[in-house]
């Protein structure tokens, strides 16, 4: 076993156990389930990212908290489990957009975002010296191959698409409470509020513009499309976007 | 002694209605010296994509094959066939990579471009030889006959020719530019490429 | 050295020689010749002039067009004039085209060692009253062609003029023959497209388009008179005639 003089297995701190388990994912994964709930619902015309932002004291200023995340104008993540470890993968992943932006002329399409996202995830279960990554996460993007598409990343650094699904706490409530109310051909508007009563089903205390992140990703239209790129800026309107305060105010309102 | 005119060769392309031409002479020298007059210098890169590559020879075969494993690579992670526009970028930024010792190549793209719609529509770009990117909505010219090239096309070409009249554009303009430079001739090869289908005819010119 | 001394050897030059830009061209009919340039003059990429004339009525049936460095140029075709005033004093007549293009030949190369930095283009209607053009090299190579093309967008033209001049590369139909000479209007409308195609490609063509017209006698004017940028530069009546039409180029 690994020691601190380092033995025979401290190449890596991710070691197979007898029975074939890694454990240190399953201990990583149970560090994702103590995190807030994050969830996600793909609709028919566009994405809804949504999470619960508490903190553990009101003196915290939680206006500088964020756990949504724009990666680039047509991706956006959100997080379940150790913020910190949300920070440094949301930094690479806006590296790798801009890189692929710098070689291709546009930016990735949301598979080959999570791709990359999930190798360096990968990548942190197999090097020596390093913890496997305390986060799941779910990617929210838009491309012009495959339209919308939602994913979740694992610890483990395995993804999958899904049409919604839940991280973190509660969320084995959470995904059976979407499996309920989910359906093909739900609306953006309808999904946002979807989005909310799930995450009101879990919450403790009281749910308002302050502990409340959403994302949306808007489906563009074929006329938004015809037009192209913005005038001077060479990119394609931002498909993802952050709700205001005030917005996220007005969908609780309802 | 320039690099660029070492080994001699010239490409073109234009744009039509609804369609994209792309030629090349044939010729392969050793500065005055000629050595083959079929010496390939525009391929295929997917079904709408030609890329022309100019240039010292031995970076011509060194290009493509660096394009042939990129676009490939390209096509197995994104699961989809690269577009012309995406294309030239990647021709741009492989280009770029070399910035203080660079391919003696000045390449040419052309292919039909996918719209938001699903229709096609003609795309034309070329770069320098550090990928500096030039999209033309008209014609661009790259090779030892470049200035024979400018002028011929300023002259013969004109909006919206079909792909017949564009064919006879774009090889009378070849041959006519290259006739006037020592460096290119020796026979031509053009595609002509609607959104359907590439049509490629052979050309002999004068062969001296 | 400061108290006049030479330790190192030292070297001074003088370039006698400048490039001032532009292009020439000229093309012969059956009965006519077009001569044409621009009007920039340029050194580097300053703009010295946007109009200065590099085509010259020498006779009633020769022009001149020169182009290279201006200064010579300009010295030279005003050494041809003045050898063409003798001529006129000695022999009562104007030289015939052919003998003024040996003439420019001679001078060029007495030259030789110290040339004139230009290239000529001669045209004009000979003594058999055909159209013609003679082109030079600085030193006094020459030929008579049908059409040539010369200056700073020479290598943009010439492909052009082939093409459309000559046929070159084109197939006449089956039991057709290409025209050995183009009446004026074709010859006129691919005297514009070249040097708008020259201005649109090269930063050194450009601002004005002076197009020579020499007319064989006798041969109808064909709506050149009183036409829009047309004037007559015909000395004497009766005999080749000369029209120079004036055109604007962009000037950017």
């Amino acid at each position: 076993m690994a020691s601190a003089d380092g033995g025979a297995y401290s190449y890596s701190l991710t070691v197979f156990s007898p029975s074939g388990k890694l454990v240190q994912i399953e201990h990583a994964l149970a560090a994702v389930s103590q995190g807030t709930t994050s969830l996600g619902i793909k609709a028919s015309n566009g994405i809804v990212i949504a999470t619960e932002k508490k903190s553990s004291s009101i003196l915290i200023d939680d206006s500088v908290i964020e756990k949504v995340a724009v990666v680039c104008p047509n991706i956006g993540i959100v997080y379940s489990g150790m913020g910190p470890d949300f920070r440094i993968l949301v930094t690479r992943a806006r590296k790798s957009a801009q890189s692929y932006w710098k070689i291709h002329g546009e930016y990735p399409p949301t598979k080959v975002l999570t791709q990359e996202i999930a190798t360096i995830m990968q990548q942190a279960t197999q090097s020596g010296g390093v913890r496997p990554y305390g986060v799941s996460l779910l990617v929210a993007g838009w491309d012009v191959t495959r339209g919308p598409s939602l994913y979740q990343v694992d610890p483990s650094g395995s993804f999958w698409a899904w049409k919604a699904s839940a991280i973190g706490r509660n969320m084995i409530n959470a995904k059976t409470f979407l499996e309920k109310r989910y359906n093909d051909d739900i609306s953006l508007e309808d999904a946002i509020h979807t989005a909310l009563l799930t995450l009101k089903e879990g919450f403790e205390g009281q749910m308002t513009e302050k502990t409340i992140e959403i994302g949306v990703i808007t489906v563009p239209t074929q006329t938004e499309l015809e037009a192209g790129k913005v005038e001077g800026t060479g990119r394609y309107k931002p498909t993802f976007r952050k709700l205001t305060e005030e917005e996220v105010r007005d969908y609780l309102a309802l | 002694m320039s690099i660029m005119e070492y080994n001699g060769g010239s490409v073109i392309a234009m744009v039509g209605k609804d369609c994209v031409a792309i030629a090349s002479d044939l010729r392969l020298g050793v500065q005055s010296l000629s050595i083959s007059s079929n010496f390939q210098k525009i391929f295929p890169v997917t079904d709408r994509i030609y890329v022309g590559l100019p240039g010292l020879a031995s970076d011509v075969t060194t290009l493509h094959e660096q394009f042939r494993y990129r676009v490939n690579m390209y096509t197995i992670k994104e699961e989809r066939e690269i577009e012309p526009q995406t294309f030239a970028q990647m021709v741009s930024s492989t280009l770029y990579e070399r910035r203080f010792g660079p391919y003696f190549i000045e390449p040419v793209i052309a292919g039909m471009q996918r719209t938001p719609s699903g229709s096609y529509e003609p795309f034309i770009a070329a770069t320098d030889l550090i990928g500096c990117l030039n999209f033309a909505k008209d014609f661009v010219v790259a090779g030892t006959a470049s200035s024979e090239l400018f002028g011929a096309a300023e002259g013969l070409w004109e909006p919206d020719l079909e792909a017949e009249d564009l064919f006879e554009t774009i090889s009378q303009t070849l041959l006519n530019a290259v006739d006037r430079d020592t460096f290119s001739g020796w026979g031509a090869v053009v595609h002509v490429m609607t959104k359907d289908k590439v049509i490629t005819r052979t050309l002999k010119g004068r062969m001296d | 050295m400061p108290d006049g001394s030479f330790s190192h050897p030292q070297q001074r030059s003088f370039n006698p020689y400048t490039e001032n830009g532009g292009t020439i061209l000229a093309i012969a009919g059956a009965d006519f010749t077009v001569i044409a340039g621009d009007t920039r003059q340029s050194e580097g990429y300053s703009i010295q002039t946007r109009y200065a004339p590099k085509v010259f009525r020498l006779t009633d049936r020769a022009v001149l067009a020169v182009n290279g460095f201006a200064a010579d140029g300009n010295m030279f075709v005003k050494k041809v004039k003045q050898r063409l005033e003798w001529y006129r004093h000695a022999h009562a007549k104007d030289m015939p085209l052919r003998a003024i293009a040996r003439l420019i030949q001679t001078m060029l190369y007495a030259q030789r060692f110290f040339p004139y930095y230009v290239y000529n283009i001669l045209g004009g209607i000979e003594e058999d009253g055909t159209g013609a053009v003679y082109s030079f090299d600085p030193v006094g190579s020459y030929e008579r062609e049908a059409c040539r093309a010369a200056g700073a967008a020479q290598s943009l033209v010439q492909p052009f003029l082939d093409n459309q001049i000559y046929f070159k590369n084109q197939q006449a139909a089956p039991g057709q023959s290409h025209p050995l000479h183009l009446p004026l209007s074709d010859v006129l409308s691919i005297v514009i497209d070249s040097f708008t195609s020259a201005t649109e490609r090269h930063i050194e063509v450009g601002d004005g388009l002076e197009m020579y017209v020499v007319l064989a006698k006798g041969r109808s004017a064909q709506g050149l008179e009183g036409g829009r940028g047309v004037q007559e530069l015909t000395t004497r009546t009766d005999g080749d005639r000369v029209f120079v039409i004036r055109r604007e180029l962009k000037k950017d």
